[in-house]
């Protein structure tokens, strides 16, 4: 085991080691057994040790990353049939794979990264702080059928609003950034993530997971901290100043001794295969259970639907001439054959019914998951 | 972060964090924090006394004159809400020592500069009053309107208008020039408040219409009532009310027409060598008898909405908002006089000028003017009755006189009225 491999082991309390699909570049931290199985994000290429692979795929060192935080799935496997079964209900010709049973039997853990900066900062800084006060104000009501006025007092709570300056020396810890250049495309399929949840990494929970490496440097993702880390500075000095709220906070700060970590977010992961037998992936929020994936119709099935039709139409005319031709014996039957010929008609027009449904779901899905 | 930090102008706040500083803008320096001020004359170390004609502090002793600095800050003046905490927070006391005069025959509480000998009530002109220290866990008045009228000009005017009614004595006029005027800032509250009224009422609409009965046509009115529903709001400012019942509620009303736009703010010198008395009505009684006037203002606004004066069923529903209030002093000049010993008030407007008061009637002068005004009825009626039996013409000189007699007895009633009124407080 390399020097490299050691670090990585270590900080991740199990034996690791880095990965790359060469089909979707993602870059992975997984147990070594998991080499040559399926990328879990693409499902199209096996995953490859990462000393095979083009290096700069990799933004950051894995011997530099380490895991602080992550949040439970709060939701098992087992949790999921029903999330699951509505993720394959409702869609027209549904390809044969794409079946719950299938979904769950294939579920694998995966975590994303997210970056967690811990600063100290030392900045001026100034705001409005708003104070609750109560004043007694009064409803009165007038009726001239009921002997005049009856007054109620009530009291209204109000908002008192103060300049404040002062200067901040303070150290704020587990600063979220993403972590992925996607990760608010991420956020958008797979949801928000209650971070307040978190936990202190432990090694089982990621025992035989594979976990998403950033594919952002900590440079890229720092700017991405200030906002995050200028609201808890914002809070901290509304309770320092013992407010009921604050506003228009503004500061000059300096920061140093930062400190990266990583928190992790938990996602299943799963596939189905499409009509051209293309693995088509499936992902599911660990902690809130909400699915996205590319829900494909199966163009193939329509198309067999389509034939049927087809098939029975072609029939149904030829009887119909039959039965035309026949009515110069028996003129009765000329009205059989015209209806049948209507008939025939109608069931070939419908014949394109199956093909139509399956082109605008699929283009509709494409639209709605870009 | 700059050397200079904080800011001038801030001071240290409190923090609960450690790590955290916070400063917060300096309070503005308020009067009653001040040392006691003992307004003596810095030439010949006499007593100052408040200029009501250049607005500064003079020294009647060497003639020293000390310019104002006057900040008018007028409707401008800050505003408190109703909130217990403001009130708490509001400055506590006089900015200077003061005695207070209690009187004995009126109750009425003065405030003095401590080295005043007066030892008469401007109320009453009683001279049982006991002295004692201010107390200085009231409200401090935080603007007044300085005095602008000169105690000569409000002799002058007093003058004037104890002349300017025949009803009082001949004497009266000269009372004027030997009566004091005490110069005293009187306590009044000022109130504001946005008021917001839903109403719906039924509004009568007349009408006249023919009907046919008893087989004829006649005319008849008919009211039709229909609902009406509206809302009115009203921003109310400024609404004065006494904050002493000390004084005749007639003579404040008619001497509170004060010019608000100069008001300053509250400065002990301004009340060097003058009386100023401290409230008596407590702001909540205040505010109860001004909401009560805003909410028959905005009652007035509601019905003045009906597409006619007939309403019934009104009834309405009032929001106050944004009420505030404020604790202002306002120059007004009293003086006792007294007349066959009995004693009467005068209140002269410090600012204005506007004089009112109690005056004596001079009943011999007034009966004399009612028998000449009830004479020409007596006489024609008398003349109509003795004339009766000899002619008919009797009969119109009785009616001419009987009408004379009715006109004669209503003129003097107004002026009996009038004459009454004259010493009312």
């Amino acid at each position: 085991m390399s020097d490299s491999e050691n670090a990585v082991s270590k900080a991740w309390g199990a034996e690791r080691v880095a990965m790359v699909c060469e089909r979707c570049d993602w870059t992975f931290l997984a147990p070594a057994n998991r080499a040559s199985q399926a990328c879990p994000h693409c499902y199209q290429m096996k995953l490859s040790a990462l000393e095979n692979a083009n290096p700069s795929t990799l933004l950051t060192n894995p011997d530099d990353i380490e895991p602080e935080l992550a949040l439970p799935f709060q939701l098992a496997p087992a949790d999921l049939n029903s999330a699951l079964q509505n993720f394959a209900r409702g869609i027209p010709y549904a390809p044969e794979d794409l079946n719950p049973r299938l979904l769950h039997s294939r579920l694998e853990s995966l975590w994303l990264p997210m970056w967690l900066v811990d600063a100290e900062v030392q900045a001026a800084w100034q705001a409005e702080v708003g104070f609750n006060y109560e004043v007694v104000s009064h409803q009165e009501k007038y009726e001239q059928n009921r002997g005049g006025w009856s007054t109620r007092q009530v009291n209204e709570t109000r908002t008192r609003w103060e300049p404040r300056l002062g200067r901040l020396h303070r150290s704020y810890q587990n600063i979220s950034a993403p972590a992925l250049e996607a990760h608010s495309q991420l956020q958008t399929q797979l949801g928000s993530y209650d971070l307040g949840q978190s936990q202190p990494y432990q090694a089982e929970a990621t025992h035989e997971a594979v976990v998403r490496l950033p594919d952002r440097s900590t440079q890229d993702a720092w700017p991405d901290t200030k906002p995050a880390l200028q609201t808890a500075a914002a809070e901290e000095c509304r309770q320092a100043a013992a407010a009921d709220y604050l506003r228009h906070f503004s500061w000059q700060a300096e920061f140093n001794q930062q400190n990266w970590s990583l928190l992790l977010l938990p996602v299943y992961s799963a596939y189905y295969f499409d009509d051209e037998q293309k693995p088509q992936p499936v992902f599911i929020n660990g902690q809130n259970g909400k699915v996205f994936g590319m829900r494909r119709a199966s163009p193939k099935r329509a198309q067999r639907q389509t034939i049927t039709l087809l098939i029975i139409a072609a029939v149904l005319f030829l009887l119909s001439l039959a039965a035309a031709a026949a009515s110069i014996f028996l003129p009765p039957i000329l009205a059989l054959g015209i209806l049948g010929i209507v008939a025939a008609m109608l069931v070939g027009l419908s014949a394109i019914i199956p093909i139509a449904t399956v082109w605008w779901f699929n283009r509709k899905q494409k639209e709605t998951n870009g | 972060m700059s050397e200079s930090f904080p800011p001038p102008g801030y001071i240290p706040a409190p923090s609960r964090l450690t790590g955290i500083e916070i400063f917060m803008p300096a309070p503005p320096e308020s009067a009653p924090q001040q040392e006691i001020v003992d307004f003596k004359c810095p030439q010949c170390g006499a007593a100052t006394a408040f200029s009501a004609s250049g607005g500064g502090l003079t020294c009647s002793h060497c003639g020293y004159y000390e310019a104002p600095e006057k900040s008018i800050v007028g409707k401008q003046a800050a505003q408190f809400e109703f909130t217990v905490e403001t009130m708490e927070r509001a400055a506590q006391g006089w900015g200077e020592q003061r005695k207070e005069l209690a009187c004995q025959d009126c109750g009425a509480l003065t405030t003095i500069p401590t080295d005043s000998l007066s030892h008469t009530c401007p109320f009453c002109g009683s001279n049982k009053v006991i002295q004692r220290q201010a107390a200085q866990d009231s409200l401090r008045p935080r603007f007044l309107i300085p005095f602008k009228i000169e105690t000569e000009t409000c002799r002058q005017i007093a003058g004037q208008w104890l002349g300017s009614s025949w009803m009082t004595p001949a004497a009266l006029q000269k009372l004027a020039a030997i009566a004091k005027f005490n110069g005293v800032y009187l306590p009044f509250w000022t109130f504001g408040a946005a008021t917001r009224a839903d109403w719906k009422a039924q509004v009568g609409h007349t009408r006249t219409e023919r009907y046919y009965e008893d087989g004829e046509w006649k005319t008849r009115t008919v009211t039709d009532w229909v609902w009406e529903s509206g809302q009115a709001t009203l921003k109310i400012e400024d609404l004065l009310q006494p904050g002493t019942a000390r004084l005749s509620a007639r003579l404040l009303k008619e001497v509170k027409s004060f010019n608000l736009t100069e008001m300053t703010p509250y400065e002990s010198k301004y009340l060097a060598g003058l009386q100023a008395q401290a409230y008596d009505i407590p702001l909540e009684q205040a505010w109860e008898t001004g909401r009560q006037e805003m909410r028959e203002m905005t009652r007035q606004a509601c019905l003045s909405q009906a597409s006619s004066s007939q309403v019934r069923s009104f009834s309405m529903n009032l929001d106050f908002a944004e009420e505030t209030w404020r604790y202002v002093l306002l120059p007004v000049y009293l003086a006792t006089y007294a007349y066959e010993s009995k004693p009467y008030q005068v209140m002269v407007n410090g600012q204005t000028g506007k004089i009112t008061g109690q005056r004596p009637a001079d009943w011999n002068k007034i009966w004399l003017v009612i028998a000449m005004l009830l004479a020409p009825g007596v006489l024609f009626s008398l003349l109509g009755l003795l004339t009766i039996p000899f002619a008919g013409a009797g009969l119109g000189v009785g009616g001419i006189g009987f009408i004379l007699l009715i006109i004669g007895a209503v003129i003097s009633l107004i002026l009996y009225n009038k004459a009454s009124a004259l010493d009312d407080l």
